[in-house]
């Protein structure tokens, strides 16, 4: 227990240290950098927002790109038409999501297995694109476009420069990740992990399973739509190519994977190392199009067939098999997606069988 | 006969979401593995027939030999991809390959054919007259080659001695293999013909339809409607659900406004989800 909860102050300590590094870092980069920063930070925070979800309890949902754009709609739409600042619709924004959450899991979370859930929460993000482009005042297919202040307005959420908004979207992630790492820690989160490790076992326990399971889809949404909204703000506009196009709709469940749901800082670590890479090959090819997306998928592929559990899952395996005994090392290295819970366990508990018979031996 | 002709395009549209859905419903009912790239390879089948025609003055028909061949070969070795993933990672390991599948194709068909839609004609055969509008011979064939495929695979999967391996592996697979079925080559049988009827369906389907490179997403969605609405495994219930999705298309494209043309089957499907939240759960 002691080593626990060490690690969770040594978890909280290097993201103080990141974020301070970060804040400074952000400042002193050129425009063309901080774009990219922008850019990672808010996939980083977005896939988080997924992690939550698909860590936490096992939901796949391709659902989360709509709860992004209900966020960036809600922003825009409210200041255009009563001129509500943007701050004060993140709580709105929040609320509508998480309205419009509630019946999308009442419609998707009942089928057994993540591939149903997935393939569900696919036709709802292709519907929505449609759907949104049909209501009139949201501005059809075009979208909703806001006007660039001369200077920089707090109170509109407009800046002249990117570094604001990366270092709006640093501090949203540095709470997204302490949240998360919060919230893998508490008695929800246990209760979480043991109804995705077995509803049925969960059920017995008197876990109210699909209750459960359907709250923290809601509170999924309601995460995702502040970040929406501020992404909206930077964009200066809001339309559904911007969250919903085809290759936009994957990327923020890619970088998630590839970051891997094992660990709450993943995410963050795989937005960064996947937005760099992918705009060094679009520079590297004079920006010839479809080489982004290609390289997005690329990482992806290598990822899945290698690492399926993404880099932070890849690297909970390898710490996990450092810190054991030799002679129980094998088991925890062949475990599926979401396993963290179980390996958790085990760190909890000092019964190293635990893990043992839920597990799929290599 | 304004409704004549709308009903005439509407089956003709949802001939193409049967012939996409027979796939999916053998690999999901049979093979049990969800391939999110399915409708990927009807893109791949759609440029093939381009390429082919570009290329080598082919047209889709004369190159189906070729097209078939190649698709098998592709179609194993993603169900080698399957199957090794699947069996050390379980469901998520199938879900994330198909999925990385789904984008690599795409981002693929892009850089080689840029974003730009295309289309070309060949061959040209004439048409029909059918309640005052022609219908191009290309279409009809592609519908005859869909209820072809669906009575072949039903009785396939019904009476021959593969298809009942295929059903005993999809009912259980260790049971199947004690009985002496060989299960591991009978799931990669599925998914490997489940992938060449997906590519070859694109070849057909090639002559009439306007081709981009994220084809792969909406042929996985009409695929998964009709999957949903047909029921999973069942071959007859996949032709029914899209000849019922494409004459609903046609007909709110035809008489409100074309908004709804992608909107209303997207609909029915979600209104389909919500009234029957068990459907697509595999028995």
């Amino acid at each position: 227990m002691k080593a626990l909860a060490n690690s969770r102050y040594v978890g909280l300590g290097v993201l103080a240290v990141f974020f301070v590094v970060a804040w400074f870092v952000v400042g002193g980069l050129d425009a063309s950098a901080v774009s990219i920063a922008v850019l990672a930070l808010y996939y980083g925070a977005a896939g988080t927002s997924f992690n939550f979800l698909y860590g936490s309890i096992g939901v796949f949902s391709l659902a989360q790109p709509v709860f992004l754009a209900v966020g960036g709609y809600t922003g825009v739409y409210l200041y255009l038409t009563y001129g509500i600042s943007p701050w004060l619709s993140i709580p709105i924004s929040c609320a509508v999501a998480g309205l419009i959450a509630l019946p999308i899991g009442l419609a998707s979370l009942r089928r057994p297995g993540a591939v149903m859930t997935a393939l569900v929460t696919l036709i709802i993000a292709e519907a929505a694109g449609p759907v949104v482009s049909a209501i009139k005042p949201l501005g059809g297919s075009i979208g909703l476009y806001l006007t660039l202040r001369s200077s920089d307005d707090l109170g509109a959420m407009q800046f002249g420069s990117g570094v604001a908004f990366a270092r709006i979207f640093l501090i949203v992630n540095v709470i997204l990740i302490a949240g998360l790492m919060w919230f893998n820690r508490s008695r929800a989160g246990y209760w979480a992990r043991a109804l995705r490790d077995s509803p049925e076992a969960a059920d017995a326990c008197g876990v109210p399973v699909f209750r459960v399971k359907l709250w923290i889809f809601v509170a999924s949404a309601m995460i995702a739509a502040p970040v929406g909204l501020i992404y909206a703000q930077y964009n200066l506009l809001v339309n559904t190519d911007l969250f919903l196009g085809t290759t936009t709709l994957f990327e923020v469940i890619v970088v998630a994977l590839v970051g891997g749901v094992a660990r709450s800082w993943g995410t963050l670590v795989g937005a960064l190392a996947i937005v760099e890479i992918s705009q060094n090959v679009t520079s590297a090819t004079s920006s010839r199009p479809g080489y982004g997306p290609l390289t997005f998928a690329c990482i992806f592929l290598v990822i899945a067939l290698l690492m399926p559990r993404g880099l932070s899952g890849t690297w909970a395996a390898w710490w996990e098999r450092r810190r054991r005994s030799p002679d129980q090392a094998g088991g925890i290295a062949a475990v599926g997606a979401p396993q963290h819970a179980a390996e958790r366990m085990a760190t909890q508990t000092p019964v190293p069988d635990m893990t043992a018979h839920s597990q799929r031996s290599e | 006969m304004f409704f004549g002709q709308l009903v005439i395009a509407g089956l003709l549209t949802g001939s193409v979401y049967s012939m996409i859905g027979v796939g999916f419903t053998l690999v999901l009912g049979v093979g049990k593995i969800a391939n999110f790239a399915h409708g990927s390879f009807v893109g791949v089948g759609l440029y093939f027939a381009l390429f082919m025609w570009q290329k080598a003055g082919l047209n889709p028909y004369e190159a189906l030999v070729p097209g078939l061949l190649a698709f098998i070969l592709i179609g194993w070795a993603v169900a080698e991809l399957f199957e090794w993933r699947g069996r050390k990672i379980g469901e998520i390991g199938e879900l994330l390959v198909g999925l990385a599948l789904l984008l690599t194709i795409g981002g693929l068909l892009e850089v080689l054919y840029t974003d730009n839609p295309r289309s070309f004609e060949a061959p040209s055969l004439g048409g029909v007259s059918v309640f005052g509008a022609t219908v191009p011979w290309t279409e009809i064939i592609a519908a005859i080659f869909t209820l072809a495929l669906a009575a072949a695979t039903y009785f396939f999967v019904r009476l021959s001695r593969w298809g009942r391996a295929m059903r005993a592996v999809a009912e259980n697979a260790t049971a199947a293999g004690l009985y002496g079925v060989r299960a591991p080559i009978t799931q990669r049988a599925a998914v490997t013909a489940s992938i060449a009827i997906a590519g070859v369906s694109g070849m057909f389907i090639a002559p009439f339809t306007v081709m981009t490179p994220d084809a792969g997403t909406s042929y996985l969605i009409s695929a998964f409607a009709v999957v949903i609405i047909g029921g999973i495994g069942r071959t007859m219930g996949a032709v029914a659900a899209g000849l019922a999705i494409g004459v609903v298309e046609a007909l709110t494209g035809g008489y409100l406004s074309s908004v709804w043309t992608t909107l209303a089957p997207l609909l029915v499907i979600l209104g389909f989800l919500l009234v029957r939240p068990e459907a697509g759960v595999a028995k």
